[in-house]
Parts: structure tokens; sequence; C-alpha cells
């Protein structure tokens, strides 16, 4: 009995760590990139539309289970989620799940960094996963 | 017997007028454009990326009934198809239905039309019909 539950035990360690990905495959040459804004962009008054470009995989709303597509996830003032995970949902981690292809965002004065992470129908990131390059945008101050 | 015959094609008539778009209801505020190239672009390439831009609804692939979804088609040189019957799938009306959100394509040197029609998980344009401005470009 002893010896089963070691056993157990260390599949259970096991099985995180080879979880590096989510389930559904995405294509070698999928990309995801900022159509606006680029990298470096000053937006004044902090409000504007976030344009996502996607290559070589299709937009589908999250629940719809279909390969080779997902929804777009906006990550805001954060690093890039664990990719074994749910991508959290809060305000530096905004769904797409609707089938968006661009977003409105809304930022006070400052240095922010923005980068799209692209998931599938359970919000999962895909394997391998696709995301952007992390882009540096400006808001001046009033 | 004649007057009822008559009422009948008069109500064919009526309803036939009357099927302008299709079931799948958009929202007033949908907005379709052509993200780039801009109108009026000059292009010096016969191969170049389109990019659909689309507010305020979402993207899914063709056969996905979703409400305020639907998924792109691109309309090269030609006028707008019936919005009361699926879209035609032709050289001339290029379908996504994969709910891709952008594309390459190939033209030949000169003037061309490129204009959006999203229509429904059935290739039937929404009612009211989402439809972008159509735009002139010129391919060098």
């Amino acid at each position: 009995m002893n010896k089963f539950f070691m056993v157990a035990t260390m599949l259970v360690a096991l099985i995180p760590g080879l979880a590096i990905a989510g389930d559904s495959p995405a294509p070698d040459n999928a990309r995801v990139y900022f159509l606006w804004p680029k990298n470096g962009t000053t937006i004044k008054g902090g409000k504007f539309w976030a344009r996502f470009g996607l290559q070589n995989m299709g937009v589908a709303p999250a629940g719809v289970v279909k390969s080779g597509t997902g929804h777009h996830h906006l990550i805001i003032d954060a690093d890039l989620p664990s990719f074994d995970e749910e991508i959290p949902a809060d305000r530096n981690h905004v769904h797409y799940g609707k089938g968006y292809s661009e977003g409105r965002v809304e930022l006070p004065p400052g240095r922010h960094t923005l980068q799209l992470l692209f998931a599938d129908h359970g919000h999962f990131p895909h394997n391998p996963p696709v995301y952007s390059e992390k882009i540096t945008i400006l808001v001046p101050a009033e | 017997m004649k007057m009822l015959k008559a009422s009948i094609a008069l109500a064919a008539l009526i309803i036939s007028g009357a099927a302008v778009a299709g079931d799948s209801p958009a929202p007033k505020k949908a907005y379709l454009y052509i993200g780039w190239p801009n109108d009026g672009e000059v292009i010096r390439s016969n191969n170049f990326k389109v990019w659909f831009g689309l507010r305020n609804m979402g993207v899914a692939p063709a056969g996905v009934d979703k409400p305020l979804t639907g998924h792109h088609h691109l309309i090269v040189d030609a006028p707008l198809p019936p919005m009361d019957q699926e879209i035609p799938a032709d050289r001339n009306h290029l379908h996504f239905g994969k709910g891709q959100t952008e594309t390459r394509i190939t033209l030949e040197p000169g003037t061309h039309t490129l204009q959006l029609l999203l229509a429904d998980y059935n290739h039937v344009p929404h009612n009211p019909p989402v439809v972008s401005r159509k735009i002139t470009i010129t391919v060098k």
C-alpha cells in the first residue's frame, strides 16, 4: 500500500512538469501580432483600439471547439502567464471570448506594456503557444 | 378563387420584397472596415495583405451558430451580392470560413475595388447587413 502511494505521488508530481502547453495544436507558422499600436507609440489620452493581427489561424468565440482556431487575450502591464493553465481573467489579462479582433483599451498616463496571447476554446494557450512580441507604449501626462 | 390567387401572389410579392437581409441579427453599432490597405492606396507589389477590421461583433468560423458573430467575405472588383442569399464563392467573392481576420491576395496591375461583407454561419448577410465602405486601390 505504501509503495502504491509513493508511485501515485511520483506520477502526480511528474504530470504538471510535462504540461508546458495546452492540448490544442497550433501550426508552426501561426503568428499573432499588433497591427496597432506599434512598439514605442505615444498615445495622447490613453484611449485607443488595439488591433490584433493573426496569421495562419482563425478566430472562434470561447467555448467553440474547432481546430486551428482560438481567441485573443490582451496582457496589460504583466508577464506571460503559465502556458499550462487557463489564462487568468483580471485587469491585466483581458479576454476577447466573443471572437473580437480588436479591443478598446483605456490606460492612465505612464509607460505600459501590451502583449497578445492566443488561446483555445477553454482559455488554454495552444501547443506551441502563440503569442506576440511584448510592446511598450507611452501615455503622456495631461 | 381568382381573388384568392391574386391575394397569394400579392402576399408572395410582399414577402420576397421584405427579404432584404438574412435572419441573423447584427447590432446597429457593428462596424466593418478594411484596416489595410487604405482607400486610394498605391501598392507596389501584386501580392499584399488585407486586414479585416470589425468592431462590436465577433468572428466565428462558418458553421458555428453563435449570436453576434460572423465570418468575413472579401469582395474584389464586384458589386455587393443580394443580401438575402448565400454569398457566392468565386474569384470575386472570397470566403474566410476558418475565422481568418486577414489575408494575402494577388491582383494584376491596375485599379481594383475591395469591400468586406460579414455573413452568418450559413454565409447569409446579417440583418441589417454589416458591410464596409468600398475602397479603390491601384496595383503597380
